[in-house]
This record gives structure tokens, sequence and C-alpha cells, in this order.
């Protein structure tokens, strides 16, 4: 009974555990046919797209690097990409707390300006961020990308952080208050610890959607010791030559980190987002 | 030594049609225990919030030892309170959720630890000190919010609806323990409750509210036995007394009262007079309804003919639901374990006279 029970239970779930290889096919396939095209020239690939590293050019991750100044874009990257989420996570987080805990005059309008944010198309914006920078003279600077980064992403980091915020029991504070915490001190001491899978979470997809970030980085920087990692793949691209074999590369490099920090951190991650009532 | 007093104290939320707390006054003595008793909404937690600072008060003052405390910030008013959720910090181990309080107080290392081990002890903590309060059960939570309150040493402890989240049994056992605590340590306490069993044996006095006002302040037995009026007539007590449409006649030197075909004679007293030929309310607890009277007895009894609605033995004792003659009126009694009543008999009660309560039916304020 059992046996032919478990039998009509692994039915059921094939088409489920079908869907779920197709979507890892669509998914990790290009991710593997970029990792295996990092290891092979161009001629190589040119002559057969689909083939095996064989031999595997390990050298051309010594190239990028040195060579095609990678090494300055991956520290560019670094610095704008740290700075920007630590600035984002602490404001958004100061905020998410606000809103959710204090009923102040003014709060829905200042909920609907922050979450606003989340609607612009980044495109609206371009024009206006570009000619803003020029102004205050932070046009092609990393410190002009980082305020641009963090004025786009407290939206974001605001709607993840204050739904989860709000939902830890207002007496926590009101004891918090009792004990003679102020403030800041009940939002470092309580929000904060018990908010840490969101915050971790907000900290995540910021920081792989800004590792990524490509338009504003492209128009708000011009000098190629001032470029960020996706910037530098057009190196490799002119109007006139196309250099696959490195392009794939470059890309390699760039998302190396993305995908580690998602590999090691995605449990927490999804943890952070679907985290019930704090109890 | 702390007395607290409130005065005058109202609170009226935005857009609100009605106050949340309506010109309420009281005075809780040096180490006496206050309980506000009153059902769901009636603004006893709003009050106790607005005593520990946690709520700003609409009009009316706050004092504590004849220091008014409406602006004084929660933390400077030396107050500990129990949260019926507990509020333990979850990410903290239950030595730092008793710590907590007395680090931002600047206690030294020593003392806090003195402090810490000693509460655990007394609350039964120590084996518990390391673990987080999502390891502990339900009992032991409310311990260490307890133990919280208690290493403060502060002049006034606050409870709101502590005991609200446990079962029936560790409810019982708890408020033994919360009873001893308070007798032991003697700090001056305000207690929230909406169970009247709590009330009655924790309480030094019961302050009854309803609908944002207080109907009644006294120690327990005392409002039990002369309810102000109906409300807490019915809401002390369980069953509730019973509250039947009678009509009150005077005469030169005796009063009547007549209910449900049934005719008793009460004492005349001077504030009955205002009252000659018209209708009340008779309140009688299920308690001083006797299936007979008591043999020996020398108070008197008056005799109302019922039919048995249903019985409901409870193990030491049984309720009768009793239905009267000429009227729709139920009656529940409380009789002994051994009756031999059973659904649709007919059964003349005694109803014991000295036990009977008056009420005016329009203010339904009790009739002294």
């Amino acid at each position: 009974m059992t046996r032919v029970a478990s039998l009509g239970a692994r039915a059921r779930r094939l088409p489920l555990v079908g869907f779920a290889l197709l979507y890892t096919v669509v998914t990790g396939g290009p991710l593997l046919w970029v990792a295996s095209m990092s290891l092979r020239t161009t001629a190589e690939i040119f002559k057969d797209p689909y083939g095996f590293p064989s031999p595997a050019h390990w050298e051309k991750f010594a190239d990028a690097w040195f060579k095609s100044n990678y090494h300055s874009y991956f520290w560019n990257s670094t610095i704008v990409v740290v700075c920007a989420v630590a600035l984002v996570t602490v404001i958004g987080a100061m905020a998410a707390h606000c809103l959710a805990r204090y009923a102040f005059r003014g709060n829905r309008l200042v909920r609907f300006l922050i979450l606003s944010g989340l609607i612009l198309p980044p495109q609206l914006l371009i024009l206006a961020l570009f000619q803003i920078l020029l102004d205050i003279d932070l046009y092609n600077t990393l410190t002009g990308l980082i305020i641009v980064y963090v004025a786009t992403h407290i939206a974001v980091t605001v709607y993840i952080l204050e739904g989860f915020f709000a939902q830890i029991p207002q007496d926590l504070f009101d004891a918090a208050r009792m004990d003679g915490y102020s403030d800041f001190e009940i939002f470092w001491r309580v929000t904060v610890p018990i908010g840490a899978p969101a915050i971790f979470t907000a900290v995540t997809l910021n920081f792989i959607v800004l590792w990524n970030e490509f338009l504003f980085a492209v128009v708000l920087l011009t000098d190629d010791d001032k470029r960020t990692l996706p910037l530098g793949i057009m190196h490799f691209t002119g109007s006139h030559q196309l250099d696959v074999g490195m392009a794939a590369t470059g890309l390699v490099i760039a998302i190396l980190p993305v995908v580690l920090l998602y590999a090691f951190f995605s449990e927490t991650m999804i943890k952070g987002m679907t985290a019930g009532a704090v109890r | 030594m702390a007395v607290i007093t409130v005065e005058s104290l109202s609170k009226r939320y935005e857009g609100a049609a009605a106050p949340a707390v309506d010109d309420i006054s009281f005075t809780v003595a040096d180490r006496e225990f206050m309980v506000l008793l009153g059902p769901s909404g009636c603004g006893k937690s709003t009050v106790l919030r607005m005593i520990a600072g946690l709520e700003p008060i609409t009009s009316g003052t706050v004092s504590i030892d004849g220091l008014i405390m409406n602006q004084v910030p929660a933390k400077l008013r030396d107050i500990a309170m129990v949260f019926q959720s507990y509020a333990l910090y979850p990410h903290m181990t239950v030595y730092d959720n008793l710590a907590f309080g007395l680090r931002r107080r600047d206690v030294d290392r020593a003392e806090i630890e003195r402090r810490v081990q000693a509460a655990a002890a007394k609350l039964g903590l120590a084996a518990f000190l390391e673990r987080k309060p999502h390891a502990l059960s339900g009992g032991q939570r409310q311990r260490v919010a307890l133990g919280r309150a208690i290493v403060r040493d502060p002049r006034v402890f606050l409870f709101d609806e502590p005991l609200s989240n446990l079962d029936a049994a560790l409810r019982v056992t708890t408020r033994n323990e919360l009873i001893r605590q308070q007798q032991e340590i003697g700090t001056t306490s305000i207690y929230v409750t909406h169970d009247q069993v709590e009330a009655m044996t924790m309480g030094h006095r019961i302050c009854i509210m309803n609908h944002g006002k207080v109907v009644q302040i006294g120690e327990p037995l005392e409002v039990y036995r002369h309810p102000a009026d109906t409300f807490v007539a019915r809401f002390l007590g369980n069953p509730p007394m019973n509250l039947l449409a009678g009509k009150l006649e005077l005469g030169d030197v005796s009063a009547v009262v007549r209910f449900a075909g049934a005719a008793v004679p009460l004492e005349r007293k001077a504030s009955l007079a205002s009252f000659a030929g018209r209708d009340v309310t008779i309140g009688i607890r299920p308690e001083d309804i006797y299936e007979s009277p008591p043999p020996g007895a020398s108070k008197s009894f008056a005799r109302l003919p019922t039919r048995v609605v249903a019985v409901e033995p409870l193990g030491a004792e049984t309720l009768l639901v009793l239905s009267l003659e000429d009227s729709r009126d139920e009656l529940v009694a409380r009789v002994g374990r051994a009756t031999a009543l059973r659904s649709g008999d007919r059964h003349e009660v005694a109803l014991d006279i000295e036990a009977l309560h008056l009420f005016d039916p329009a203010t339904t304020r009790a009739i002294a």
C-alpha cells in the first residue's frame, strides 16, 4: 500500500523535477558556456563555438588581470560597491526603522516619496544625474557614482527592511525604553540584531545588483582608470574588433564574486526574505 | 517607598469618538498590590502605559511620591514593566536579557553578576542563563520577564496581563509564584488583567474599569460582596450574579420586593424610600441560592418555584440552570455535588434574603 502510494507521489513530483531541470539548463547553460569560453582563445571559439577547453588557457586570466587593466576595474568596483552598499544599508535601515516604528507627522508622505523610487526607470534619471554631478564636480569620480548608487537603491532597501522591522513586536521597543535606552541605542541594539536576516538580504541583493550595474557607470565615468568591472568588458569589444575569448574571461572575473556570494549565502538570503514574525 | 497617584487621567486618541481613558483617579499606597481589572478595551492597559511613560497623557496627572511624572521620560521614572508578550530580546541569552537594563544604568559588572545570579536562583532560572528565549518554555520565559523586572530593583512594578499567554495549570503556579515574590519584595505594583480570579487572589485592592472609567475600587471581597453596579456584579464571580427584574413595595414599617411570583420581605432602609412602587433589578449570586434551606441556619430564606433546565456537574459542585415561573428569566444556582435534581424537575429553591442585592435599573447603580 505504501509502496503504491510512494510511487504515486513520485509520479506527481515528476513534472516538478522536469521543470527544475529545464530551468537549471536554461540558467546554468549560458554560465557554463561563458566559463568554458573564458579558457579558450577567440580563434578556437570561432572554429567551434561549443567546444570543450582543450588545452585550457589559464594564462588568459593573468592577461586580463594585468595587461587589460582588470585589477584596476576590480578594485574600482570593490570600492564603489562596498561603500555604496554600506551607506545604503545604514541609511536605509535607519529610515526603515523610523517608518516602521514611529507615528510621526508626514510618515506616509515620506514613505511614499522614498518608495516611489521603486517605480522610476533609471533611464529617466540619467540626464539629470549627469548634469547634477557635473555641477557639483563629481562627474567622472567614484564618489559621484557611489552617491548615485546610494540614492537609487534606498527605495528597495527601505522596502525590504521596513516590512521586516514592522513585524518586530512593539513590546521589545517599549521594554528597551523602560530599560533606559535611547532611540538610537534601541535601533542599534534591538532592531539591527533582530532584523539581521533582512539586513543581510538587502546587503546581498544590493551587492549583486550594483556589482553588475552598467548604465550609470557607463554614463558617469569616462576615464579608463576609473571604470568598474562591467565597463571593463567593453575593453574587448570595439567598433572594429571583438575579442570574444577575452571578453568571456573578463565576464568570469566580473561575475565570480557574485556567484560565490550567492552560492554561500543564498539560503540565508531566502530565509531573510521569507522570515515571519519574530517570536 | 513609592506612592502612585493618578488624578483625572484621560487619554483620547486622534480621531477616536470616545476617550480610551476618561477622567480616572486612584492612589496606590506604598508596597500595595493594585489590580486594574476590566474587559478587553476598557482602557486598563492604556492607564498602565501612561504610568510607565510609554503613552502620552491627554490630560490629568500621574505622580510618584508626590512628583508629577507627566513630562518625565520612561527611563527616568524608575519603573519596571512585565509585558504580556514577555518582550524578551530574542537575540540575547537569558543572562543578557536579565542584565540588559542594568548595563544601561552603568551598574558595575560584579554587581550585575550578583543581581542576575540572585534573581536567577530565586526564579529557578540558574540552569538556563546561557539559553536564548526560543529554547525556553512559556513558563520559563515568563519567569525571565519577571526576573528582568526584579534585577532592576525599581520603585514600581507594572504588570500587563503577564499570565495570559500561559496554559491554565501553569497560570495557577505562576500566579502563586508572583504573589510570593511580591510579598517578599514588597515593591508597589500595578497589575492589569481581565481575569477576575487573578484579581481576586493577587490584589490587595482591585480597581474595576469599564469603558475607560473607574467603576469601583476596593478590597477583593468587599467588591465581590458589595458591587457598585450591575457591571461589577456580573463581571466578578463565575458564574456571574443572577439579575432579575422586580418591583419594590414599601409599607410603613416593612419593604417587600416582588419578582417571579415571589414576595420577599426586606429590611426597610431609608435609601429605599425613593424607589417605592418602582421597578428594581434584583441580584443574587449562584452560591446564595440553595436547593433547600441549610438545616439549623439562622438566616431567613425566600422560597422560589422553578423548573430545572439543565444540571451541570463540575465535580466539587453542581450548577443548576433554573427557569422561573411567570417569567422568561433564568437563574444559575451553585449547589452541592450530591443533588438529585434532574433536568425537567420542578423544584422550590431557597434564596438567602440577606444576600439579595438591589440595583436601580435606570442607572444600574446599587441601591445601598
